[in-house]
């Protein structure tokens, strides 16, 4: 018992530490979001998804 | 690009909406083009028509693809302000700085609103994560809510 809440314990800190990241991305400036997008736009190209990642910078839109 | 049009009367106003505009407050998620609603210019035969948003694209060398137009690489979709909800949302769009550029995106509580009403499962998704990400203001939502017939499906949704 005394194992599993241990492996309960760690597995809770691993989900907080997740949800802190999630948060902490979701406070980024927003040219720093776009980026972001871009760059998974960028991998789920490689990963064989038929896309055209956006450019570098969206000012022009 | 959308600045231009508007001031070129194109058409009269514009918010972001779709997955960049919930960027805007929550965490990035993957998105392939940028929904951007707009008011149209009321037309004689009363008929709400693209139409005119293409022709002053493609006369700047942007062509369609599918239901998007390629501007600057972006795969921007334009949707006309179909019903009251949609209107608001553009009106009282927030006007942001980006890059040096001016945008407008549209609330945090109006995309709540528009994705209950939409109700797809990627809808349901989008709600969750602005719920836990972005600063609703409580007061606004609901009268957003209740001016738009949605209070039943925010409960179905969130309770």
């Amino acid at each position: 018992m005394e194992a599993l809440d241990g492996i309960s314990a760690e597995v809770a800190k691993i989900f907080a530490g997740k949800e802190k990241r999630r948060h902490d991305l979701a406070r980024l400036p927003f040219p720093e979001k776009v980026q972001a997008v871009i760059e998974l736009q960028e991998l789920a190209a490689t990963r064989g998804k038929i896309v055209k990642p956006w450019s570098a910078s969206c000012t022009g839109v | 690009m959308l600045n231009k049009l508007e001031k070129e009367g194109v058409f009269s106003r514009y918010a972001i909406g779709g997955a960049m505009g919930a960027t805007f407050y929550t965490e990035p998620v993957l998105t392939f083009d940028l929904a951007v609603f707009v008011l149209l210019p009321q037309r004689s035969s009363g008929l709400v028509s693209l139409t005119s948003i293409y022709e002053a694209l493609r006369a700047r060398g942007y062509g369609e693809e599918k239901e998007t137009v390629m501007i600057e690489a972006v795969p921007v979709q334009f949707l006309p302000a179909y019903n009251a909800l949609i209107e608001e949302a553009v009106a009282q769009a927030r006007e942001i700085d980006y890059e040096g550029v001016p945008a407008r995106i549209a609330r945090a509580e109006h995309l709540v609103a528009i994705c209950l009403q939409t109700g797809r499962a990627k809808d349901r998704a989008r709600v969750a994560i602005l719920r836990e990400q972005a600063r609703l203001d409580s007061n606004f939502l609901a009268a957003v809510l209740k001016r738009h017939q949605l209070e039943e499906k925010w409960k179905l949704w969130t309770e």
